[in-house]
């Protein structure tokens, strides 16, 4: 193992320039945040980019960005490994709001997502839900709007995690995602908050 | 002789072989004249070697027989130049500005870092609901003309076909008309060739040059996912 060490941050430099150097993630070229993602769910993505069971679909424009991105990571199986490690380990950044809803509003919205992304919109591996506390709230709202097109998650057979988020998507609105994301946001404030009291 | 071009990369539309033909004749003429400077260089250089009791002299070339030395290899080049300049025109007529009568009509947009393509689908009209999109998978029948219309979402891309010798530019904000006709039936690469980005070298796609029969099939199954959204 110990020639492998520093394999992740090198492997790293290449998502740097859409991502940030801490992951952190640029909306203007429609990279999300990163940072401090759970390895799972970093590799899983890795792989449905690679697989193109992500960022094959016509209409998913940042997609098709990661999409050959994450094909050349996959030339060595270790460097996947690697990289969702190394980002796993990086700090959750702290990310300005962007989206604007009515967070009461999507408080009750969120009681659905509870089942699987847990009370504090923490994530459960179990379930393969990954954590939104955190993430780039623009971002949230994207996914949502794919889901709920089929833009990703439309083919059930090539993305059976992705399938099973869409007709939860399909229920909102764009105004109740916006009212949603915005209550996560203001979970994941309150979570930053609590550890200074 | 002057299919060698062909040895090194097969060629797979109607206007691959004038090009690698024109590239055939660069490279012998080209050649031709480098051999010789070459020769004539090494030739000076044994001919006029130090020699034990003779010194060198200071030549300005001005002397009518010194400037012989430029003048007609000059004059012999230009005339090839000439040459290559005809030849080149007529490819280029040939290839970007005739514009044959198409069979059907693809839209191909680069955008960082993928090819998307729109089919026109049964109807053969483009900008009707039963298109086909595809991300990096281009669908075409062997022995068709076919026009293409080339965009981009951000940056220039370039559209480009190394087996039918087809390479153009996508600006922003254009939509640029152009046109091939595949001759053999395969699956060849498409790639970028205008650096775009940090992911220009891996912007890949493929184009699948089939039979009516296999088109057909193809389609019918992409119709099927159309339908089931
Ligand atoms: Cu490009």
């Amino acid at each position: 193992m110990s020639q492998d060490e520093g394999r992740g941050e090198r492997a790293y430099k290449l998502c740097t320039y859409c991502h940030g150097e801490q992951g952190e993630g640029r909306q203007d070229l429609a990279s999300p945040s990163i940072a401090g993602l759970p390895e799972w769910y970093l590799k899983a993505q890795l792989t449905k980019f690679s697989e193109g069971a992500r960022g094959l679909h016509p209409q998913d424009l940042g997609g098709m960005k990661m999409r050959p991105m994450a094909r050349t990571l996959f030339a060595n199986q270790n460097d996947i490994d690697a990289v969702s490690k190394y980002v796993a380990g990086l700090p959750r950044p702290q990310l300005q709001p962007t989206v604007k809803g009515r967070p009461i509003k999507g408080q009750a919205t969120f009681q659905v997502c509870v089942s699987c992304h847990g009370e504090n919109a923490q994530g459960n591996q179990a379930l393969n839900a990954p954590p939104l506390a955190g993430a780039s709230d623009w971002y949230l709202v994207t996914q949502l709007k794919n889901f709920k097109a089929g833009i990703r998650g439309g083919d059930p057979v090539k993305d059976p995690t992705g399938a099973s988020m869409r007709p939860m998507a399909t229920a909102l609105s764009p105004k109740a995602m916006a009212d949603v994301v915005s209550y996560i946001n203001l979970l994941h404030q309150k979570q930053q908050q609590q550890p200074k009291q | 002789m002057l299919d060698f071009m062909s040895l090194l990369r097969e060629s797979a539309s109607t206007f691959a072989r004038d090009i690698d033909h024109l590239i055939a004749w660069v490279a012998i003429l080209g050649g031709f004249w480098w051999l010789i400077a070459e020769g004539v260089l090494v030739w000076l250089i044994v001919k006029f070697r130090h020699k034990e009791g003779v010194r060198a002299q200071y030549i300005t070339g001005e002397k009518k027989e010194e400037m012989k030395w430029i003048h007609w290899p000059h004059n012999l080049i230009l005339l090839c130049d000439v040459a290559i300049i005809i030849m080149a025109i007529n490819v280029w007529y040939n290839v970007k500005q005739k514009l044959p009568p198409a069979d059907d009509t693809i839209r191909v947009i680069g955008q960082q870092w993928s090819w998307r393509f729109v089919h026109s689908g049964k109807d053969g009209i483009l900008g009707t609901p039963d298109d086909v999109e595809t991300v990096e998978d281009l669908h075409v029948q062997v022995g068709k003309t076919y026009h293409f219309k080339l965009e981009t979402t951000d940056v220039l891309h370039n559209f480009s076909v190394p087996v039918f010798r087809l390479k153009q530019d996508s600006i922003p904000g254009r939509v640029i008309t152009g046109w091939f006709k595949p001759t053999m039936t395969g699956t060849f690469d498409i790639q970028c060739a205008e650096m775009c980005g940090i992911g220009h070298g891996i912007m890949m796609g493929r184009i699948h040059v089939q039979t009516p029969e296999e088109y057909d099939q193809w389609l019918s199954t992409q119709q099927k996912v159309a339908q089931s959204h």
